[in-house]
C-alpha cells in the first residue's frame, strides 16, 4: 500500500495505491472514487456486538467497508465528511493511539486493533459523545478533522482542550474530563467539556468544532407550527 | 501579549502568548486549549469593562456572547489557541489611542486587558430593517483579534464605499457612515436583495469579508427539519 494526501490542509484527499490482494478498511461514507477492479465488501466489524458498541458509544456507523484490489496499482480514493485535514499514524506492534470517535477515516493492517474507550461520565450525559477509540498497531491508521490540524508536545506538564476539539493523542497521555466556565453550551456544544492531559506526549486539536457550526445554525431553522391537541 | 494566528485563509487558529503576569479577555467560545499556566475567569462585570449592564449590551445588541473569558497568568508564561465558529480567516489589529475600532459584533474574537470595549447602539433604522448590525466599540491601546467568515480584505478608504451591512467585519474611527438603501427605490432596493447597505464616508481602515453569515444560516437552515419555538 502507498498514500499520499493532497489538498491539505482545507479540503484534504486521501490517495492509496494498492497492490493485488491488499486490503483497506474505511468507515462507510469515506469514498470518494475507486478504480472498477477494488471489490467492496460492507461488514459489521467485531461483529454485531462489537458493531452495535461502536455505533452507540463512539457514534461511528454500523458498518465498515473492506476495500481489496484485485491487481497492481488499483486506486482508492477517500475523504472525511467535514471540509479539512487529514492523516496517517503508521503504529508499530504494540504501539496504541487515541482518536476521537468521529475522526476515523479508514486503516491498513490485519493486526489493527481498534476498541471503543468511554470518555469519562460527563461526556456520556452530555449526549454528545465524548468518546475515544483505542488504536493498536501494527498497522496504519487515517483520521479527518474539521478545519486544520494543529499539534501540540506536552513535556510533563498538564494541558486543557475543549473536547470538541480534540482529534488525536498518543499512548502516554493521561486525561481528565471537567466542566469549564464561559456557559458555552447553548444548544449542541458539549457543555463546555473540557479535557486536562498529563503526560508526556501529543495532542492533536482540529481548529473548528461541528457542535458550534450546528449552534450557529441553529436558529435559523424554522420554527415548527404548535399542533393543537 | 501577542496573537499569532495560523492556518488563514479557510480554518484559522490563533495563539495568544502570555507573558508573565498578563491577560486578556475573549469571546466565551472561542477558547480550543491552552496551558495550565492560564487561570480563566468567566465575568460580565469587571472592572475597566463596565459591568454588568455593559455586559448585557454586548449580549443583547454586538451579537456576542454575554460572557467573556478572562485569561490570565501569574509567574509563568502561557498560551490560549483560539478560533471562531465558522470557516474564515482572522487578523490580528493593533489598537492605538484616539484611533477607535468599531468591530461587526459577530467579528469579535478577543483583546487585551488594556482594550476597552463597549456597545455602540447603531441607531433606529437597523432595528426597523431588522437587520441588527451593532458595533462593539474597541479604544484603548493593544492588539485586538477578529474573524471573518470567509476571507478577510482590508481596504484604505479615502472618500467613499458602499458596503453591504453582512459584509462589515470593522472600521476604524474617522470613518463615518449612513443607513440606506441599496438601490434607488424601496421596491428596487428590496427587489435587488441587498436591503440595506452602509454608505462609508472619510479616511481610515475598513474590513470586510467575503461571506454573509446570514445568508449562509438561512441557506441552510431552511433544509434543516423545524425546530420547536
Amino acid at each position: 500500500m502507498k498514500y499520499d494526501i493532497i489538498d491539505s490542509p482545507d479540503y484534504a484527499l486521501l490517495q492509496i495505491v494498492l497492490s493485488r490482494g491488499e486490503q483497506i478498511v474505511a468507515e462507510s461514507g469515506a469514498l470518494v472514487a475507486k478504480d472498477t477492479g477494488i471489490a467492496i465488501q460492507t461488514s459489521m466489524r467485531g461483529g454485531l456486538l462489537g458493531a452495535a458498541k461502536r455505533k452507540l458509544l463512539g457514534g461511528e456507523s454500523l458498518f465498515q467497508n473492506t476495500y481489496t484490489a484485485s491487481s497492481d496499482g488499483e486506486r482508492l480514493f477517500l475523504a472525511g465528511a467535514a471540509e479539512g485535514d487529514l492523516r496517517a499514524k503508521v503504529l508499530e506492534r504494540g504501539e496504541s493511539f487515541f482518536l476521537q470517535s468521529g475522526a476515523y477515516v479508514a486503516h491498513h493492517g490485519s493486526e489493527l486493533k481498534i476498541d471503543t474507550k468511554f470518555g469519562g461520565v460527563r461526556g456520556f450525559f452530555s449526549g454528545v459523545g465524548f468518546f475515544m477509540l483505542r488504536i493498536e498497531g501494527p498497522g496504519t491508521v487515517f483520521y479527518g478533522s474539521y478545519g486544520a490540524i494543529h499539534d501540540i508536545e506536552l513535556s510533563g506538564g498538564s494541558y486543557t482542550v475543549d473536547t470538541g476539539h480534540i482529534v488525536a493523542f498518543t499512548e502516554r497521555l493521561d486525561y481528565r474530563i471537567r466542566t469549564f466556565g464561559g456557559f458555552k453550551g447553548l444548544f449542541f456544544s458539549g457543555e463546555g467539556l473540557v479535557a486536562d492531559f498529563q503526560g508526556q506526549g501529543t495532542v492533536s486539536v482540529q481548529t473548528r468544532n461541528a457542535a458550534s457550526l450546528a449552534s450557529f445554525l441553529h436558529p435559523f431553522r424554522r420554527i415548527k407550527p404548535r399542533s393543537n391537541n | 501579549m501577542h496573537f499569532e494566528i495560523a492556518y488563514n485563509p479557510a480554518h484559522s487558529l490563533a495563539t495568544a502568548y502570555l507573558g508573565p503576569h498578563e491577560s486578556f479577555r475573549a469571546e466565551a467560545q472561542a477558547m480550543v486549549s491552552m496551558s495550565s499556566t492560564v487561570r480563566t475567569e468567566t465575568t460580565a462585570t469587571s472592572k475597566g469593562q463596565g459591568g454588568f449592564l455593559r455586559g448585557l449590551k454586548r449580549a443583547a445588541f454586538g451579537g456576542e456572547s454575554f460572557f467573556q473569558n478572562r485569561f490570565s497568568t501569574d509567574g509563568s508564561p502561557g498560551q490560549v489557541c483560539l478560533a471562531p465558529a465558522l470557516t474564515g480567516s482572522m487578523v490580528v489589529h493593533q489598537l492605538s489611542v484616539g484611533r477607535d475600532l468599531f468591530i461587526q459584533g459577530s467579528s469579535y474574537v478577543a483583546s487585551a486587558e488594556t482594550v476597552e470595549l463597549d456597545t455602540q447602539f447603531q441607531g433606529f433604522k437597523a432595528l426597523f430593517s431588522g437587520e441588527s448590525f451593532f458595533f462593539l466599540k474597541a479604544s484603548g491601546q493593544g492588539p485586538v483579534l477578529i474573524n471573518a467568515f470567509g476571507a478577510i480584505e482590508e481596504r484604505e478608504l479615502s472618500g467613499e464605499l458602499v458596503v453591504d451591512t453582512g459584509h462589515l467585519v470593522a472600521f476604524e474611527s474617522g470613518i463615518e457612515y449612513t443607513i440606506g438603501k441599496a438601490a434607488s427605490g424601496w421596491i428596487q432596493s428590496f427587489l435587488s436583495g441587498e436591503g440595506f447597505v452602509l454608505r462609508m464616508r472619510g479616511h481610515g481602515k475598513v474590513w470586510l469579508q467575503s461571506r454573509n453569515p446570514k445568508e449562509f444560516g438561512s441557506t441552510v437552515g431552511k433544509l434543516l427539519p423545524p425546530r420547536e419555538g
